[in-house]
């Protein structure tokens, strides 16, 4: 989030907004009955049995089906589109494209640039040319066969390597660089290196990333009059309003959009994309409902990625393990526009441990490639990557544990920020997770295969988040209705993450109802209210504390209609499994379905505000990852062997669904550091190399650690929010991908400075290593 | 989206073969290739010929003259083959590490040694040299799953894993055309990109295969096959060894050595057998064989790995018969 200098915050190009605080927060539970437990999803049996319906399987009638006409070149000017032979194919029914009207929609961008959706200069393979809407997909798909378009090819740079050199083709005619360096700096890093007794000095690079969620990009839209409904595979429906009302020139109340299920975003969907105003525009023109999700391939070249970074490290430190100094500079890219290429990649320098003397540099650089959108924890696996197989080259340049090293230099308070924070679990996610996780004998027991042809290697690695405390602006409704059973209403997107389950926990927690009884209406800008998108693993300490709020409301309101019915003190009421009973003098009790008052009225409505965050504090997660590998040193196969993921994510929400976020976030994680690999063409055509599942390589079912050990630290949070619950999603997936590299060095002695870690970069760093040792 | 074309599904071979003959006709077995190619562009279809309703084609007959595996027999039904996972474990490893089980139950023998390359520039609608065009994008792009030994025009690698085991197993390949049927030993049935670069089979149009004999297994053949990729399933080799040895006495009488993964073709290595045969299998023998494999390797800028690789999966392959 972004603040301005108006004190206005801004994310993803929108602004968000604060709440009123009705009522001061409660302290968080000191015991809980149903927060906490095992909990299966609400919506368990709807996603398993098929019936939950996503946006990409809804069906209206008279709908058709849209598709995207995409640049095949990395950098051209679109000189014409012919869509005569196109319009005159039977089932085609709209075509609009930079030369047809209705062209003054703004495209989305992740920062504010005024453009129009197809724009006559066109900077990466796959950027849009035309869209068409037809009677089938395959219709649609012949449309885009048969539009002749006509194209000046330019010179174009695919790698940000390449893309500073001197003569290297420019992407927009002010240059390659994205603006100026960022820098950062605080002591004296010269000082620092001068006081050190050991001081390193190593590059690294992480390769681009794409986030391939299962269901595509798209939406199904539809006009009724002057008022569009857009059904989005989103992250958040609000976000999406904003961008749409915004890019068509409508005011927020004419544009609905509901998301309640969609199938996976990981950060490319908190906005809407091009695709969304594709749709409301064919919908217009053709007069009809118009769906339109992107095709697997254009997920790859369009939707998003984590760029591809490159990071040097110089760091310091004495021989008792004290950090003197830290410098960074980075390079990344965010494609061919603005889109963060070098977002976050800092931060764990500047963050994660404590040290005196720290400098950065990171310059974002064009590049005639894909945008980069948002991708689970955006910067920081990069970051992670170099500074944890950084701090493991030192502890063993100065002969420390790697764990011991990390613990030396625990910080609880934030540097960069210069606040404390709530509570600090990293050093209980090192320490108690090394314990668990029998580093010792691990460590042991991999020394024991120094001469083997299959080596073990233990490797750890220390991550926080920047985000994960939430925030508002959050806005909810509870209502009870006559029988007892309850409507939560909320704004906010489930991505898969439990969130529904989770906020009905919270609800059942405080009113002591059934979780089965309450019905959740959510992720729907005409019936609920405003949320953010669920992202920066936020939702649950942004969500849960006004759902809180709300079911405090709704329960002050029932049971001074319970007391006036009984006619006794409100204080000697509470709510105990869907009654109101008396806590002292005589015992009495009265059903909710009972109380007359609420049979008159119908429905007793609690409202909840997320309130702000405590002043002068940070509120953060952290987390440390333990891997113990085997190497076959004659193929390069590296097997993880044993994985535990420690997290201080704050308080256990719903412990299943806690231990399936982490299970995502090291799998993404092991994707990153051993699987993914965008390939373009670089110095030839420029172009994306592999064009599905089987060249872009996500891990299966084989891949991911054969024994996943997820340990919870719950240092008791009193402070961050009412519930106590930090985010978790992004946090477990930054330490994963250095914690295998540094097993792997563990295991062989060599260091893997590139992802991914694959067969040929294993017996890559292999050759090289017997080379030395021959030398 | 694929282009539209007619489906037929021919109920006897002479039908099939009518039907095939026609211009722009491709043969759908399992589709599991067939329909990615579509998909991607890599070519047209005007008609899909289904064999689905051809009787015949389809299962595993084991007799004294050998085992003939009809083309259109599942992988997965050849994995779990009790007479060729005891006689021919090769070709029964090979059909069990294709793909995923999805593809295993879909995809066919005769698909599968049929199929077109994987090399992501010929998939991805680069206009190669497979394709008629003038260069291979591989030589100045990404080559790190190319080619190490053949790579002449074209430095893809042959895809399938059953080609090699059915090499190293001294199969034939019974093709039907409108002509007749002709039987061509497997060592005969690839076509190096030093011939042609625009084709992976002799195979003529119209014609396709029916069946793949194996001859009978001697009494002391073992035989194995091993791949590694990328991941550990759901991937093309990198490098791959079918390996098929007589032992005599702890001896190898005679010794068959393939490779997948890394040339155009299934690529047969005379020099790793004559390291072997006529000798007992030390560690010092197998590294010799090891190294003969290798020899006349000539890597490309990013698959220098593969060398090391392809070792050490034949020396790992190699200790399993010790």
């Amino acid at each position: 989030m972004i603040r301005d200098a108006e004190g206005r915050y801004w994310e993803e190009g929108q602004e968000v907004f604060e709440t009123p605080q009705a009522a001061p927060d409660p302290k968080p539970w000191s015991e809980t009955r149903v927060v906490g437990t095992r909990r299966m999803r609400v919506d368990a049996y709807e996603r398993v049995s098929g019936t939950a319906e996503y946006p990409s399987d809804l069906l209206l009638p008279g709908m058709l089906y849209g598709a995207v006409l995409r640049s095949p070149h990395p950098h051209a000017r679109v000189l014409s589109v012919d869509a005569t032979a196109a319009e005159a194919l039977p089932g085609v029914r709209a075509v609009i494209s930079g030369f047809t009207p209705l062209n003054a929609a703004l495209r989305p961008h992740e920062q504010l640039i005024r453009e129009t959706l197809f724009g006559p200069v066109r900077r990466f393979e796959g950027e849009a040319i035309a869209a068409v809407a037809a009677d089938t997909p395959y219709h649609a798909h012949d449309a885009l066969r048969a539009l002749k378009v006509e194209y000046e090819v330019r010179p174009f740079v695919s790698d940000e390597r390449d893309a500073l050199a001197e003569g290297a083709p420019l992407v927009h005619e002010e240059g390659n660089r994205v603006g100026d360096a960022s820098t950062y700096a605080r002591g004296d890093v010269a000082a620092g290196f001068a006081e050190a007794d050991v001081v390193l000095e190593e590059e690294y690079r992480t390769e681009c990333q794409i986030h391939v969620p299962m269901e595509t990009h798209g939406c199904v839209a539809s006009w009724d009059g002057d008022t569009l409904t857009v059904w989005e595979s989103t992250q958040g429906v609000f976000p999406v309003q904003a961008g749409v009302a915004r890019g068509l020139g409508m005011p927020l109340s004419r544009v609905r959009v509901i998301g309640k299920y969609m199938g996976g975003g990981f950060g490319s969907k908190l906005s809407m994309g091009d695709y969304t105003l594709m749709a409301a525009l064919l919908a217009k023109v053709s007069a009809r409902p118009v769906k339109l999700f992107i095709t697997r391939e254009e997920t790859l070249l369009s939707a998003g990625n984590r760029p591809p970074s490159n990071t040097r490290i110089k760091a310091g430190v004495k021989r008792d393990g004290t950090l003197t100094a830290l410098d960074l500079s980075a390079t990344g890219t965010g494609g061919a526009y603005r889109a963060g290429g070098t977002g976050g990649l800092d931060f764990l320098v500047r963050e994660l441990y404590r040290c005196s003397n720290v400098r950065t540099e990171t310059q974002d650089i064009y590049v005639n490639a894909g945008p980069a959108r948002a991708m689970r924890a955006p910067g920081y696996p990069q970051a992670a990557w170099a500074l944890e197989q950084m701090m493991d080259a030192l502890a063993e340049a100065i002969e420390m544990d790697p764990v011991a090293l990390r613990l030396k230099n625990i910080s609880l308070v934030s540097q960069v920020r210069g606040r404390p924070y709530t509570t600090t679990g990293l050093e209980a996610c090192i320490r108690d997770g090394a314990e668990a996780f029998g580093w010792e004998a691990a460590k042991a027991r991999a020394e024991a295969t120094r001469d083997a042809p299959v080596r073990r290697g233990v490797g750890v690695a220390a991550a926080m988040w920047g985000a994960g405390g939430g925030g508002p602006p959050a806005t909810v409704i509870l209502k009870l209705f006559s029988d007892g059973s309850l409507n939560l209403n909320l704004g906010a997107s489930d991505i898969g993450t439990g969130t529904k389950t989770i906020m009905a926990m919270v609800v059942a927690e405080e009113l002591w109802v059934d979780p089965d009884t309450i019905q959740i209406e959510h992720a729907d800008t005409g019936t609920t209210q405003y949320a953010t998108a669920s992202g920066g693993s936020k939702t649950v300490p942004t969500e849960s504390p006004a759902v809180r709020a709300a079911a405090l409301d709704l329960k002050k309101q029932v049971l001074e209609i319970a007391a006036a019915q009984l006619g006794v003190d409100v204080a000697t009421l509470a709510l105990r499994e869907g009654k109101v009973v008396t806590t002292s003098g005589p015992s009495q009790e009265v059903p909710l379905a009972r109380l007359n008052d609420l049979r008159r009225r119908g429905v007793v409505v609690g409202v909840g505000y997320r309130g702000p965050n405590p002043e002068g504090k940070m509120v953060n997660p952290f987390a440390a990852h333990f891997c113990e590998v085997e190497v076959d040193t004659r193929t390069g196969r590296v097997e993880l062997v044993r994985f535990l993921a420690a997290q201080d994510s704050g308080r256990v929400m719903n412990r299943t669904t806690y231990d399936n976020q982490v299970h995502g976030g090291v799998t993404m994680g092991v994707g990153f550091g051993m699987t993914e690999k965008r390939v373009l063409d670089r110095g030839q055509t420029g172009r994306l190399v592999g064009h599905g599942w089987t060249d872009y390589r996500i891990p299966t079912a084989m891949d991911v650690p054969t024994s996943l050990e997820v340990l919870p630290i719950d240092l008791g949070d009193r402070e961050a929010n009412s519930t106590g619950a930090k985010g978790l999603g992004e946090p477990a997936t930054i330490a994963t991908a250095p914690a295998i590299a540094n097993a792997v060095h563990h295991a062989l002695g060599v260091r893997i400075t590139a992802t991914p870690i694959t067969p040929a970069a294993v017996l890559e760093a292999l050759a090289a290593q017997r080379q030395e040792s021959t030398r | 989206m694929i282009k539209s074309f007619a489906y037929v599904r021919p109920t006897s071979v002479d039908d099939a073969l009518e039907m095939l003959g026609a211009d722009g006709a491709r043969v759908h077995a399992g589709g599991t290739d067939l329909m990615g190619c579509l998909r991607d562009g890599v070519f047209e279809a005007e008609r899909v010929v289904s064999l689905r309703d051809v009787p015949g084609m389809r299962g595993v007959r084991a007799s004294t003259q050998g085992v003939t595996i009809g083309a259109l027999t599942p992988l997965a039904e050849i994995a779990r083959h009790s007479v060729i996972g005891e006689q021919y474990t090769a070709l029964a490893r090979a059909a069990s590490v294709v793909g995923t089980p999805q593809l295993r139950s879909q995809g066919t023998l005769g698909g599968n040694i049929c199929q077109r390359p994987r090399c992501p520039y010929f998939r991805a609608g680069f206009d190669c040299r497979r394709k008629g065009g003038r260069i291979c994008y591989a030589v100045g792009g990404d080559n790190h799953g190319h080619a190490i030994f053949g790579g002449v025009r074209c430095h893809m690698v042959h895809p399938s894993d059953t080609a090699a085991a059915l090499t190293a197993l001294d199969a034939t390949v019974v093709a039907v055309g409108r002509a007749g049927e002709r039987r061509i030993p497997i060592g005969d049935f690839f076509v190096a990109p030093s011939v042609d670069p625009t084709r992976e089979t002799v195979l003529e149009h119209g014609e396709m295969v029916k069946e793949i004999v194996l001859p009978p297994a001697a009494d002391d053949q073992r035989s194995s096959y091993h791949k590694e990729g990328h991941r550990r399933t759901w991937d093309f080799a990198l490098a791959g060894a079918a390996t098929a040895l007589r032992m005599t006495g702890g001896n190898v009488a005679e010794a068959r050595v393939v490779f997948s993964g890394v040339a155009p073709v299934p690529w047969r290595s005379m020099a790793a057998e004559e390291a072997l045969q006529g000798n007992t299998l030390t560690p010092e023998v197998i590294g010799r064989a090891c190294d003969a494999a290798v020899e006349g390797a000539a890597p490309m800028r990013h698959n220098a790995y593969k060398v090391g690789l392809l070792k050490g999966v034949l020396e790992k392959e190699m200790l399993r018969y010790v």
